[in-house]
C-alpha cells in the first residue's frame, strides 16, 4: 500500500462518511479502506464520533408546555397573514 | 379575516397538513434551538417563533419539496436575525495548530488501545459533548449541527444557510477539528485517559 494512496484516502474520509462521495471516487475509497487497516481504523473512529455526536446532542426532550403552546398557536392563527 | 370567523375549508386543510407534517419535526428543531441559543428559555422562544413564521408561510410551501430543510432555514434565519445579538460569542478558535485526526491521535498517544478508542467516546457525558458543540463559534456550530446531528447533505446545508458548498465544507472541517480539541480537553479533565 503506497503512502500516497493512504494520504489520498485519509483526505477523502470526511467526504466519504458524510455521504458526499459518489461513483468511482467512492468505490476507490471503499476499496482502500477494505485493504488498509490503519486507514479503516481512522475511518471507523470518525464514523463513531459522528454517531456519538448525533446520539448525545440530539436527545433533548421537548417541554410539554412548548408543544401545547405551538398547537394552540396553530389553532388560533390565520395561516395567510404574514408576519410584519 | 377576523379571528372570530370560522376558517374557510382550505385553511382547515392547510392546518391539518401542517399538524401532520411539521409538528413531528418539533423534537429535532428544539434540540437544534438549544444548541444554537444555549439556554432553554431562548430555545423555547426561538422554536415558537419558527413555528409561527412557518405556519404563516406554509401556504406558499410547495408540497413534495424538502420540508425539513425549509424548517431549518426558518429556524437558522430566525436565530440569526432575532437571537444572535443577545449571544455571547465564544472566543475565536485558533484552529491552525489543530491537526486533522487530532482526537484519534491524542487518544493513541495516551496509550488507549485501538479497539478502546470508541469506548472512551461513549464515556464522555452527554452534557459535556453538548457544551463542546455549543462553545464552537456560531458559523462552525451551525455547520456541524446540521451535518452531524441533523444529517443534512452539504447541498442542503448550503441552501439552509445561504452559503456556497465550498464554505460549508470549510466550516465543517474547521468546526470538527475545534470540536475534537474541546472533546480531548474534556477527556483529560474527566480522567478518561491517563496521561
Amino acid at each position: 500500500m503506497s503512502p500516497i494512496e493512504c494520504e489520498h484516502a485519509l483526505r477523502q474520509i470526511e467526504l466519504y462518511l458524510d455521504g458526499e462521495l459518489v461513483g468511482f471516487e467512492r468505490v476507490e475509497v471503499e476499496r482502500h479502506l477494505g485493504e488498509c487497516t490503519p486507514c479503516s481504523g481512522h475511518s471507523e473512529f470518525q464514523r463513531r464520533l459522528k454517531e456519538m455526536l448525533r446520539a448525545k446532542c440530539g436527545c433533548d426532550e421537548v417541554p410539554a408546555e412548548l408543544m401545547e403552546r405551538i398547537r394552540s398557536m396553530v389553532e388560533a392563527s390565520d395561516p395567510h397573514r404574514p408576519l410584519s | 379575516m377576523a379571528s372570530s370567523q370560522a376558517a374557510p375549508p382550505q385553511d382547515a386543510a392547510l392546518r391539518e397538513r401542517f399538524e401532520r407534517d411539521v409538528l413531528p419535526l418539533l423534537s429535532s428543531l428544539y434540540g437544534a434551538a438549544l444548541r444554537l441559543t444555549r439556554n432553554p428559555q431562548d430555545a423555547d422562544d426561538l422554536v415558537q417563533e419558527t413555528y409561527l413564521r412557518a405556519y404563516r408561510g406554509f401556504g406558499g410551501f410547495q408540497e413534495g419539496t424538502n420540508l425539513r430543510a425549509w424548517m431549518y432555514r426558518i429556524l437558522t434565519n430566525t436565530f440569526i436575525n432575532s437571537y444572535r445579538k443577545k449571544q455571547r460569542e465564544p472566543v475565536t478558535v485558533q484552529d491552525g495548530e489543530v491537526e486533522d485526526w487530532y482526537l484519534y491521535d491524542k487518544l493513541g498517544e495516551s496509550g488507549v488501545e485501538a479497539s478502546a478508542e470508541t469506548e472512551v467516546l461513549e464515556k464522555i457525558p452527554d452534557e459535556d459533548v453538548q457544551r463542546a458543540l455549543e462553545d464552537l463559534p456560531e458559523n462552525f456550530r451551525m455547520a456541524v449541527l446540521l451535518a452531524d446531528v441533523e444529517g443534512f447533505s452539504y447541498k442542503e446545508i448550503a441552501e439552509i444557510l445561504g452559503i456556497p458548498i465550498g464554505t460549508v465544507m470549510s466550516r465543517l472541517h474547521r468546526g470538527r477539528k475545534a470540536l475534537q480539541k474541546a472533546l480531548w480537553e474534556t477527556v483529560r479533565e474527566r480522567g478518561l485517559v491517563t496521561d
